[in-house]
């Protein structure tokens, strides 16, 4: 007879939802609303999310450290973006071990040379959009930045130029798969409770944080390890959102991502509508020669690379070794590309954020925000069924 | 059906390879399978295991399932319909 007693039904309740949130892929629709609900706490909390400030923090650091000059960069324990995307990987690598997926993997060659130049162009291509597939697109759009939506239509050229590359390379170039270790049984059984120790350490540190004084430095932690598990239990990939009418015509995750534009892009209007936080915050993007080029060459990047800003540090966190090629030339790139054109007075001449109410009003804007979403998801629902834009 | 009786007609190789290129390497290489023959396509990354099944089942052609090998990678069979 089965026991009833308290514990023993907190037991099976337990059992049950692990299963369900770390066993069970999450649906990217679920996915796509939790993300927007994050980055809308996150522009409550600080102000709009981004990812490649984080990389070029780093790239500053590598700099530096090589003797190349400069001044000293900014704290990482102390730079808000470099906090988020710590607590994005970290995140990603408690999931990945709470559902047992950890694995180191190894790519052929020519994988990690592509993640090499995937990183470089994207590395350059934040630079002159002011932000990547996270802080030049996804944000961007919602904080009503035109430049968001100029950096989205580079984005698009830019992953059909990738996937022609990509398409090219498979005729041209052979490449052998590599063999994997399989992981031991008792690598297996330990990860779970690796992962919920590494979970429970980031929580540690958040009130480290708030024990110096430093909330919000620990709020920005915890918010990127909450992106870093929705992200790795949802496989959610920005990418795909550009890569796939091309490639299958699967239309998927643009309906992921033009629905969590649309909730992100709602509650943005009601913080800045209501003044909760300056209209103008997060309107800082190189509208429209920075963002659009900046758009493309990103867009080539991450299909060489094979993921985008967000994707290549969650991906980092479930051991792809690729991805640690991938970022560092992605943060390298960024800074030396970023001082170069701050050196010869370039960078204004990528142009300027540009708020799309100053413009259209709130009355115009917002509704014409949102067809402009479900235009997207259509046009891709349309190219699903008749494969208008599929490359082959 | 028993998946680890199967013969296919060929196999794909793309053990380490990472999202895109498992799925782009399985929808050219099915282009030359003939129809009723099965592609067998090996791969070791985690997103393929969402990919190619969702893939697979499209187009007429039949997604017949996967199986985890003992070595550390995942054997997938597509039927070409």
């Amino acid at each position: 007879m089965a026991s009833t007693s308290f514990w023993s039904s907190l037991k099976e309740e337990a059992r049950r939802n692990y299963i369900a949130v770390f066993e069970q892929e999450w649906p990217t629709w679920l996915a796509g609303i939790f993300l927007a609900i994050v980055a809308l706490l996150i522009f409550l909390w600080q102000g709009p999310w981004g990812v490649a400030a984080g990389y070029r923090n780093l790239g500053d650091w590598i700099v530096y450290g090589a003797g190349a000059g400069g001044d000293r960069p900014f704290s990482p324990w102390l730079h808000p973006i470099t906090l988020t995307n710590t607590g994005l990987v970290v995140g990603a690598l408690a999931s990945a071990m709470l559902s047992r997926q950890f694995k180191i993997h190894r790519a052929p060659p020519l994988e990690y040379a592509k993640s090499l130049i995937g990183g470089v162009f994207m590395g350059a291509g934040a630079v002159l959009a002011a932000g990547c597939n996270v802080g030049g697109f996804y944000t961007a759009a919602a904080m009503f930045d035109m430049g968001g939506l100029a950096m989205m239509a580079g984005l698009i050229a830019g992953a059909w130029i990738g996937l022609r590359y990509l398409l090219w390379e498979m005729e041209h170039l052979q490449q052998k798969g590599v063999e994997q270790r399989p992981s031991s049984d008792v690598w297996v059984k330990i990860q779970p409770y690796l992962g919920g120790t590494v979970l429970i350490l980031v929580i540690a540190a958040f009130y480290g944080f708030s024990w110096v004084d430093k909330t919000d430095l620990g709020g920005l932690l915890f918010f990127g390890l909450l992106i870093g598990l929705i992200m790795h239990r949802s496989r959610f990939c920005f990418v795909r959102a550009f890569r796939c009418p091309f490639m299958t015509g699967d239309a998927e995750m643009v309906k992921v991502v033009a629905m969590s534009l649309m909730i992100y892009g709602m509650g943005t209007a009601v913080i800045k509508w209501a003044w909760i936080q300056e209209p103008s915050m997060g309107v800082t993007h190189n509208f429209w020669i920075g963002s659009l080029f900046g758009g493309v060459i990103f867009g080539i990047g991450m299909l060489l690379a094979g993921g985008c800003a967000s994707s290549t540090l969650w991906r980092i966190g479930e051991g792809q070794t690729k991805m640690v090629v991938t970022l560092l030339a992605f943060a390298i790139t960024n800074s030396a590309l970023a001082s170069l054109l701050k050196n010869q007075d370039l960078y204004d001449k990528m142009g300027q954020g540009l708020f799309i109410p100053d413009k259209l009003t709130w009355y115009v804007t917002v509704p014409s925000f949102l067809l402009f979403f479900v235009f997207w998801a259509f046009v891709a629902i349309w190219n699903e069924k008749s494969e208008k834009f599929v490359v082959f | 059906m028993d998946l680890q009786s199967i013969e296919p007609y060929s196999i794909l190789d793309a053990r380490g390879l990472t999202c895109p290129m498992p799925l782009l390497k399985t929808k050219k290489t099915l282009k030359d399978v003939p129809t009723g023959e099965i592609l067998e396509i090996w791969g070791t990354d985690p997103g393929s295991k969402n990919d190619i099944p969702h893939f697979g089942g499209k187009k007429g052609n039949a997604f017949l399932g996967f199986v985890d090998d003992d070595e550390g990678y995942t054997r997938y069979f597509i039927r070409k319909g």
